[in-house]
């Protein structure tokens, strides 16, 4: 330990993880420490099922559960889009090759008390139960528009320009009613509140292009999930580290991070030893003087033994509760996984109920998932902070990235990413460089 | 749309006609810093040797095919990329592993200590059908060797392991424990497609799903 190293990393986090393999690629020296002895953080998943349980406070489960080694229960709920950023990612850097994904087979939006599967096509469009016979013409020709747009060609946005109108203003171009702009702002564009309808409409559209591109891709959904689960993602990200040279060590508690002349990170310390550095990479468990509270996720994790009713049995779906439907500020996402990921024993599911924390009484606020799930076996409830760093860190060199938040897929994530690699590099990480270095690696 | 990545595959020549099957493997290796597990592996995929092997920074997937008969078994061999050092290999590691070489050095008794630590920790980690060798490495140092054959043979015997003393150096058994495995491994469609993987797709750019099948012999 007692080296120099460009950057220390702290804390195995999706997050962490990425940068770390960025920063290796990048030619940086990189040592790579968590408090803990497994990888993942908060982005672990937890095996075997017993040692969820413990977490929990839970009796030890019974048999009927099946072998404990065959669970890998995630903490925090996500899925990938299949187009999105952590995929270009997982490609560009061949972190890929480590992993194996399934789509998931359903995507539903929640209206009136009922799931109804979210249309994404004009022929979704018109079979679906969600609308009116005229409301289905009006989408229609909305998806239309949308498929047609071209951010780079004028013509293509049919007298409206997106860069400075609102969102409010092309939904009312089209006549679309309160409805459909609920399920397509929340489902679609996958929009946590309702703040986007104010905003230039051209950041909806690449939204909804996102979410189509990605069903193109794959089909059946949008999303992708791991199989082993999302603990797998972190791990694949420290390999890619550790093979442009990062260092790892795991289960080495961390005592300081030493700061020298004008408040500038200049190493870490764990007991007597101390490894220097130019900059520290971490999450925020790891600097709670340099982080504020920003506001609190609730995730229920549900062990059951059936699929969701009125999802036609599917083994993998994602539910999305807008926030207007409950009369709620933010939205509430289900989501659910199965033996099939290699993350529950035969015959079992997990459900992920997961929103942010709007009242005193935050297990009330998550019914409405729990409604839809039929019965369940068994619940974990946890309520987290979530925090974000006080500064960019440019001063101090401590690049701290935010709590991971209640958003159903890993575009925000990717994002802080991105942004934090460039406040610490002073440049955007270059996704072709890496990719043409790995190419001869494979004889 | 079905683009599955399938593990066993049916090389087509160019004619259409069934060439005769692909198997693909995953091979890990294990043991201590500096056993020699990095330059096993370049010995066996690239034929080469260093002296002064650097850590194999941006080479730790690479893969090699072995002919059996009328069967191409393809190694996806993983190098631990250092991970091993401060015990830090990720459970992704084992993940699927049907093979694994557990290396020591036999000028080194440490090592041979280490090695047994790993193939009891394979034998708790990873799939219960897996075919771990042991490579007693260094070889062409036996006038320094500090583990006896016998000894590793026995201990290999006891735990059904296959065993040879290997020398990346001067190739002696290299490609022969490699093709010891492969001999040992599931060549049928089932036993190698469906165990390897979980049954999920690998993500390429594109979207074209599985590579391409790796060509037989050369
Ligand atoms: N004499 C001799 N040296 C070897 C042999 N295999 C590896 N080495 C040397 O041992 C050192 C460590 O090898 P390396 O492959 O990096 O070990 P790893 O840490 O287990 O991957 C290097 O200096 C190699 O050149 C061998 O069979 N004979
Ligand atoms: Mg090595």
């Amino acid at each position: 330990m007692d080296e120099e190293y460009d950057a220390i990393v702290l804390g195995t986090g999706l997050k962490e993880c990425i940068l770390s393999g960025m920063l290796s690629v990048s030619g940086k020296k990189v040592l790579h420490i968590d408090r803990n002895k497994y990888y993942g953080g908060e982005s672990a998943s937890i095996c075997p099922l017993e040692e969820l349980f413990t977490k929990f406070s839970a009796p030890a489960p019974d048999e009927s559960y099946g072998r404990g080694r065959d669970w890998n229960v995630d903490l925090i709920p996500k899925f990938l889009m299949a187009n999105g950023q952590l995929v270009k990612l997982l490609i560009h850097t061949g972190v890929t090759r480590y992993l194996e994904f399934k789509s998931v087979e359903g995507s539903y939006v929640y209206k009136g008390g009922k799931i109804s599967k979210v249309p994404v096509d004009q022929k979704e469009a018109l079979a679906s139960d969600l609308m009116g016979m005229f409301e289905k013409r009006r989408f229609r020709n909305f998806l239309i528009y949308v498929q047609d747009f071209q951010s780079d060609d004028p013509k293509t946005w049919k007298d409206f320009d997106p860069n400075t109108a609102n969102m409010q203003g092309l939904y009312d171009k089209f006549g679309l009613d309160r409805n459909t702009q609920d399920f397509t702002g929340h489902a679609l564009a996958l929009y946590r509140d309702d703040d986007y309808l104010l905003q230039p409409a051209i950041q909806t559209i690449t939204r909804i292009k996102l979410y189509s591109d990605s069903l193109a891709r794959y089909g059946k959904s949008p999303y992708l999930y791991p199989m082993y689960g999302l603990g797998e993602l972190p791990q694949g990200f420290a390999r890619l580290s550790a093979i442009y040279g990062g260092t790892y060590m795991l289960d080495k508690p961390i005592d300081e991070i030493v700061v020298g002349e004008g408040g500038r990170v200049v190493g870490v310390r764990s007991g007597t030893e101390v490894a220097k550095c130019k900059q520290v990479y971490c999450d925020p468990s790891y600097v709670q003087d340099k982080v504020r509270k920003k506001g609190q996720v609730i995730r229920c994790i549900c062990l059951v033994d059936h699929p969701i009713p009125n999802t036609k049995d599917a083994l993998s779906t994602q539910i999305i509760i807008p926030q207007k439907q409950v009369s709620r500020n933010s939205d509430i996402y289900v989501s659910l996984v199965s033996y099939t990921h290699q993350v529950a024993a035969k015959g079992w599911f997990i459900a992920m109920i997961s929103t942010t924390v709007e009242t005193e009484n935050p297990e009330v606020e998550i019914k409405p998932g729990l409604d839809l799930l039929g019965p369940i076996r068994q619940k974990f409830v946890s309520i987290s902070d979530y925090y974000e760093p006080i500064d960019s860190g440019l001063e101090s060199q401590i690049f701290i990235s935010e709590s991971y938040d209640a958003t159903s897929h890993f575009e925000t994530t990717c994002l802080d990413v991105l942004d934090i690699f460039k406040r610490g590099t002073g440049e955007e990480f270059d996704f072709s460089k890496i990719k043409h270095e790995l190419g001869d690696e494979e004889q | 749309m079905e683009n599955m990545a399938t593990r066993t595959q049916t090389a087509q020549r160019p004619n259409g006609s069934a060439q005769g099957k692909i198997c693909q493997f995953k091979l890990v290796l294990l043991g201590e810093s500096a056993v020699g597990k990095s330059s096993l592996v370049l010995r066996f995929v690239k034929g080469q040797f260093h002296e002064y092997q650097e850590s194999t920074i941006g080479a730790a997937f690479l893969t090699q095919t072995v002919c059996l008969d009328d069967t191409t078994v393809k190694f996806e061999i993983w190098d631990t990329a250092g991970q091993e050092r401060y015990h830090s290999l990720a459970p992704m590691y084992y993940r699927g592993a049907q093979a694994a070489i557990v290396v020591y050095d036999i000028t080194n008794q440490d090592t041979f200590g280490r090695a047994k630590t790993w193939v009891k920790e394979l034998q708790r980690q990873a799939s219960p059908n897996i075919v771990i060798a042991l490579a007693g490495n260094k070889q062409d140092l036996a006038n320094k060797r500090m583990v006896e054959f016998e000894e590793a043979q026995n201990y290999a015997d006891e735990n059904t392991l296959l065993f040879m003393e290997t020398s990346a150096k001067t190739a002696m058994n290299v490609n022969d424990i490699f093709l010891a495995i492969a001999k040992k491994l599931p060549r049928n469609e089932q036993a190698s497609g469906a165990s390897a993987s979980g049954q999920g797709r690998r993500l390429a750019e594109g979207d074209t799903g599985a590579r391409a099948a790796g060509s037989c012999c050369k």
